[in-house]
């Protein structure tokens, strides 16, 4: 190595990061060689933050730096929803469009076989239980529009409905604003076959 | 259609090449090894972004470079589309028409081109898998949503074996994961299959014609579908168009349900349409066990040229044609019934050591290209009678 030990065990660490090769990360590092040093205290104070104070939420899976997450102790939300993602970022997206008011559940993952990951791996278990104590009435299933999603959905679908509860989940399709002739033909597939009645 | 021109760069051994073709017969001329069929494989790769000969993309790029490109002008019921190919080490990127296709199959499909090599004998004689990958390949450039569902049905078999053998070993217990998996199965497996058997069904429609005149009316031809489920050429007959993917759903349901314990034991799902196969009859014979070389050969020949028709009902336009290395390998009278039905509709692209084996008669001024070490030395359009000179 050309580089000076300290600035290749940085970029080391760096290139641990998704999407980070040795070209990126010898151009981040230089780059915090030349930041201010209160800068680079912060940047490292905030590192470890994220990972020491944060922690997932005891009801629904969330991250969050409480025991409870925000959305679990906010009382005014629609108890009878709770709407089931796999991770964490799902969730913040879903509260960017500040359209839906119920509970969330984060499973943490998907069901998958090759990657070893078994309903037990999840947060499976915890789902189920909220479900037996509180009055909810619909669960939306909002997983990724994958075949180990779909797999995952359909799953949760068959423990949850003789419960009762009805089960829905996202809508496939045309995105919104699109033109159907440029639409490729497996999406026109799939809105054929999700199409509602008007 | 047609491929008006053609550009490399750093693409096997061509550092740079730029060809203009006739919309009908072009010649790829010279020696083994100088790259002729480096040219059909680019022409291949331009339409469906990936090799007949390798499944590792690096191997096409010039050696010591970092990437490749690839482009050339389609004409498709008489408009241009542009269409590029950009290979790196990184994977590849397509433009059709100058916009980026981000998914490979919204580009694949439309340029279409059947290729004819002398491993196509294969066909007939090798293994199930050979066959398969043929439907695939061929009923996947007619119909996108055939792809999609042959490729959920892989993901959705990759989870399943893998589930079955965890049962198995006993290291996961949960059967109600395994009868979604299977339910996703028998659902994409009964659009494949019914894609598939509808496939068979054409191919034997348009090739059965094709072989009764190359073998002067002495033969006949049969393609049978092996299907890995029972009874399903019975529902095909017996079912209406729309009502067969269901049939087949429920067939695949009963059958998964039958067999559970056993695929369970052997850890891996023993029937859909990764287990099918293909089988070719000449005069009530199997080819593959009993036929003679030649009719291992004019059966492979008509199933090709079959293909040619079959794209052209369904796409509306004649594919493009690759010829490599075939002519010398196909006898007078085959070579004569090849040359004389692509004559005009079908532009085509063949190789050949020498023009010595070609029946150029037959053609209508074919282009010639020398090629010599990743080079065109020349390119003529050959007028009748003044092929001993070229030479």
């Amino acid at each position: 190595m050309y580089y000076p030990e300290p600035l290749s065990k940085l970029m080391d660490s760096f290139m641990k990061l998704p999407g980070i090769g040795e070209k990126t990360a010898a151009r981040l590092a230089f780059y915090v060689v030349s930041m201010r040093e209160e800068d680079v205290t912060h940047f490292a104070r905030h590192l470890i933050s994220a990972k020491r104070d944060l922690n997932y939420c005891k009801i629904c899976g969330n991250l969050t730096a409480q025991e409870i997450c925000s959305v679990c102790s906010d009382t005014s939300r629609d108890r009878s929803l709770i709407l089931v993602v796999e991770h964490p970022k799902d969730v913040i997206a879903m509260e960017k469009i500040q359209e839906y008011h119920g509970f969330y559940h984060v499973l943490g993952g998907v069901l998958s076989p090759v990657e070893g990951t078994g309903p037990e791996d999840i947060n499976v278990p915890s789902l189920l239980k909220r479900l037996q104590n509180e009055e909810v009435t619909e669960v939306i299933l909002a997983m990724n529009a994958n075949v180990e999603g779909e797999a995952t959905a359909t799953y949760l679908s068959r423990l949850i409905k003789p419960a009762g509860i009805k089960v829905t989940r996202l809508a496939h399709g045309l995105s919104v604003g699109s033109d159907i002739e440029y639409a490729n033909e497996v999406t026109l597939m799939k809105a054929i076959e999700g199409r509602t009645e008007i | 259609m047609y491929l008006e021109q053609l550009h490399l760069k750093n693409f096997r051994n061509y550092t740079h090449a730029s060809l203009q073709f006739s919309k009908h017969v072009n010649i790829f001329i010279g020696n083994n090894a100088h790259g002729k069929t480096n040219l059909l494989e680019s022409i291949y790769f331009l339409a469906l972004a990936r090799s007949h000969r390798t499944n590792k993309d690096n191997e096409l790029i010039l050696f010591n470079k970092k990437n490749a490109y690839i482009s050339g002008d389609l004409f498709l019921r008489g408009q241009k589309v542009a269409l590029e190919i950009m290979l790196s080490d990184r994977g590849k990127q397509a433009k059709s028409n100058h916009l980026e296709r981000k998914k490979l199959s919204d580009y694949i499909g439309t340029m279409n081109v059947i290729m004819f090599a002398p491993e196509d004998l294969e066909l007939v004689k090798g293994s199930p898998a050979i066959r398969r990958n043929f439907i695939d390949r061929e009923l996947g450039q007619m119909d996108k949503i055939y792809l999609y569902h042959v490729s959920q049905y892989q993901q959705i078999l990759k989870l399943r074996n893998e589930y079955l053998k965890q049962l198995r070993q006993k290291k996961a217990h949960d059967t109600l994961y395994l009868d979604i998996l299977t339910e996703q199965l028998a659902a994409e497996g009964a659009e494949v299959l019914a894609r598939r058997l509808v496939f068979t069904h054409q191919l034997e429609k348009w090739a059965q014609p094709i072989l009764a005149d190359i073998s002067r009316q002495k033969e006949t031809l049969a393609i049978n579908y092996q299907s890995s489920l029972p009874s399903s050429e019975a529902l095909l007959e017996n079912e209406e168009e729309n009502t067969i993917t269901m049939a087949l759903n429920e067939a695949f349901l009963n059958a998964y349900r039958k067999i559970q314990a056993k695929e369970i034991e052997q850890g891996t799902t023993t029937i859909g349409p990764h287990r099918d196969d293909l089988s070719f009859f000449v005069n009530g014979q199997n080819v593959q066990n009993f036929g003679s070389q030649g009719q291992q050969r004019t059966t492979s020949l008509s199933v090709k040229l079959a293909e040619i028709e079959l794209m052209k009902e369904q796409t509306g336009e004649y594919p493009i044609l690759l010829l490599d290395d075939v002519l010398s390998e196909l006898d007078d009278q085959r070579q004569t019934h090849l040359l004389y039905s692509i004559q005009k509709k079908v532009q085509t692209f063949l190789t050949t050591t020498s023009i010595e084996g070609v029946h150029t008669k037959l053609l209508q001024s074919p282009k010639l290209f020398e090629i010599e070490n990743g080079q065109i030395l020349s390119e003529n359009y050959l007028e009748k009678g003044q092929i001993r000179e070229k030479r």
